[in-house]
């Protein structure tokens, strides 16, 4: 028995024939084609976009609250309400002493300054901030290192200074070792240093000099004030579920009512990200159905054509019965040209989407981070496999008419 | 070679069209026999029914031995692609294959493998001087042409019959002449032919003619 794929003249004939009215196969392609590729730019495209909306938060831990002063709104303790306060070194002590699910706490200080190296200055930002630190927003460090727990201890007068703040102040040439001045007081570079999120404290650690929280405190008289308190928790433990916990601690330092609901600042940014991550969720239904959509215009634009080309045919069909050809003949030749004429429009949109997205990924790549902009190959494989099942049933129909056609009826309609 | 009694055709619908009223035939082998008749006379279904394209009523139809009645779709296909070779009016070659590819097609139907098919169209065509024009597309060549490469299709199954339904009806007189002496030459071989016609001419060329009127054969 022949073998229908082997057989260079079934190829021969669904090339013809599909060749034969180049315009209705180009149409019809095109549906495919844009269906396709509708469907696997949705789908990478989602997964892009997610990254890049990651990527603001790359290397932030997710799971922080900021601790702040407010102003209190109840009289206590005879101070009257509106009262400006400042959390402590006290505070920040108190809460990793008694609240065991905060893995890791910074003091954040700043002040604006100006930063000075020889003959240029630079208008910017002093942070201290803690040893801790990179553990809640992950410094990228381009030379040198971070302030670590000894500068903390002995009150260095070290400094980490922003990309840009190197930039401005150095040019190309190393800052480390060198001594950068701000309000007077000098400090030596230890590292060079950015950040991959979009979290600003205060601004972000590329534009900004960080110092060791200590020597801040000590450099402008601050005594024991800071300015917030970064928490990050262990997993499964959200920031809210410990506030209570917080709140006292700051309230037994502090004359805070135990009533005053604003004195206290206090940011969950989990929340923040869950909302995100929820809107991610949504994106990936829209895509689900706009997608299936995408993919039933393409289907039924298949049948539609594959009726047309068997109307136009019947005589051609009535030729073929009549000689010889057996209604399955016919079916096989029906059907192998919607498969041919979807496998190939598919594949010809499955790569114009892998060429967009990546053209798009290359335009969205900053600091040599890529967002996946991308169509795993198994989705590939799936859209296309989705695409051929549901076009050889759309092709099934029509493949059903022309096996029915009679010789008779065909020959007669000359 | 074709035994035909009593066979009648009704087509049904509102007013049911009862065609054929009772045909008895006998075609021997090896002759060459026309059926005339005017139009509405019934030849065009006989002839269907000859052919195997249409089923009949009543009666018995036996093809080169075979009982020909209330066969699947498959077998009468397959009875079609052996026992008859089909010659018509319009040629009914398909447009986008070349002169050799419409002569095989028959063979590709019976899993003949493509060069033995290509081959023995082309000893076909050779038979009907168109060797030159085997990669020629119909639409390259002359009606007469074209025709000769439908009786090639015909041919190329070694058929038991021809069946010929008006085939110099598109054909101007000369090579309606040119036609008709390719069907004798093919009947002095041997071959047992069916021409149907309304043209007197076609008719005196063929060893008998049929007359065939509202139904019923005229002797």
């Amino acid at each position: 028995m022949k073998n229908p794929v082997f057989d260079i003249d079934n190829w021969k004939e669904i090339t013809a024939t599909l060749g034969r009215n180049k315009t209705r196969t180009f149409l019809t392609a095109f549906g495919i084609f844009w269906g396709t590729a509708m469907l696997a730019l949705l789908w990478g495209g989602a997964q892009g976009l997610q990254d890049l909306l990651r990527r603001n938060f790359a290397g932030f831990s997710t799971n922080t609250a900021f601790v702040f002063a407010g102003t209190t709104s109840v009289p206590y303790k005879g101070f009257s309400k509106g009262m400006w306060w400042s959390l402590t070194q006290t505070d920040i002590n108190n809460m990793r002493r008694n609240v065991p699910e905060i893995i890791a706490a910074s003091a954040v200080s700043t002040i604006s300054t100006t930063a000075s190296y020889a003959d240029k200055s630079y208008a910017t930002q002093i942070q201290g901030v803690e040893s801790q630190y990179p553990l809640i927003n992950k410094p990228v460090i381009y030379e040198g290192r971070f302030i670590n727990e000894s500068d903390e201890k002995n009150d260095r007068k070290v400094c980490v200074i922003g990309k840009r703040v190197a930039g401005e102040l150095f040019g190309t040439a190393s800052p480390i070792g060198k001594f950068v001045a701000m309000d007077n007081i000098y400090y030596n570079v230890v590292g060079v240093a950015g950040q991959t999120s979009q979290i600003h404290l205060n601004g972000k650690i590329d534009e900004m000099v960080l110092v060791p929280h200590s020597t801040m405190q000590r450099a402008y008289n601050r005594g024991q004030n800071i300015g917030m308190v970064l928490l990050s928790c262990r997993n499964g433990v959200t920031p809210t579920s410990i506030r209570p916990r917080i709140e006292r601690i700051v309230r037994a330092n502090h004359p805070i009512h135990p009533d005053d609901k604003q004195a206290i600042e206090y940011l969950d940014i989990s929340e923040e990200f869950e909302m995100v991550e929820n809107m991610f969720s949504g994106v990936d239904i829209l895509v689900l159905f706009v997608g299936l959509g995408s993919l039933l215009a393409g289907i039924i634009g298949v049948g539609n054509i594959m009726w047309i080309i068997v109307k136009e045919r019947t005589q051609e069909i009535g030729v073929r019965r009549a000689i010889g050809a057996k209604p399955r003949d016919i079916i096989m030749q029906i059907l192998s040209e919607s498969i041919v004429l979807t496998t190939i429009a598919g594949i010809a949109g499955i790569c114009f989407a892998v060429i967009v997205l990546h053209v798009v990924a290359i335009f969205t790549t900053e600091d040599g981070n890529t967002p996946g902009f991308q169509l795993a190959f198994m989705h590939a494989i799936s859209i296309l496999a989705a695409f051929l099942v549901l076009g050889s049933a759309a092709g099934i129909i029509p493949a059903i008419k022309a096996m029915r056609i009679k010789p008779i009826e065909a020959l007669n309609d000359k | 070679m074709i035994h035909l009694s009593d066979i009648n055709k009704t087509y049904p619908g509102a007013v049911p069209l009862h065609v054929l009223k009772g045909i008895n035939l006998d075609i021997n082998k090896g002759e060459l026999v026309s059926i005339m008749g005017a139009s509405g006379s019934g030849k065009s279904t006989l002839l269907n029914i000859l052919g195997i394209l249409d089923s009949y009523d009543t009666g018995e139809y036996i093809l080169d031995g075979t009982l020909i009645r209330n066969l699947s779709e498959n077998r009468a296909a397959e009875l079609r692609n052996k026992l008859i070779g089909f010659v018509f009016q319009s040629f009914n070659l398909i447009s986008y294959k070349d002169a050799m590819e419409n002569v095989a097609l028959p063979l590709f139907y019976q899993g003949v493998p493509r060069k033995k098919r290509n081959k023995m169209a082309l000893e076909q065509l050779e038979r009907m001087g168109l060797k030159e024009w085997s990669h020629h597309l119909p639409s390259e060549l002359s009606g007469g042409q074209k025709q000769r490469v439908a009786i090639a299709r015909a041919l190329i199954t070694n058929p038991a019959i021809i069946l010929a339904d008006e085939p110099t009806g598109a054909l101007d007189s000369k090579t309606s002449v040119e036609v008709m002496k390719i069907f004798r030459q093919l009947n002095d071989e041997g071959m047992t032919t069916v021409i149907v016609t309304h043209d007197p001419n076609v008719g005196a060329q063929t060893n008998r003619i049929i007359r065939i009127s509202d139904g019923l054969i005229v002797k």
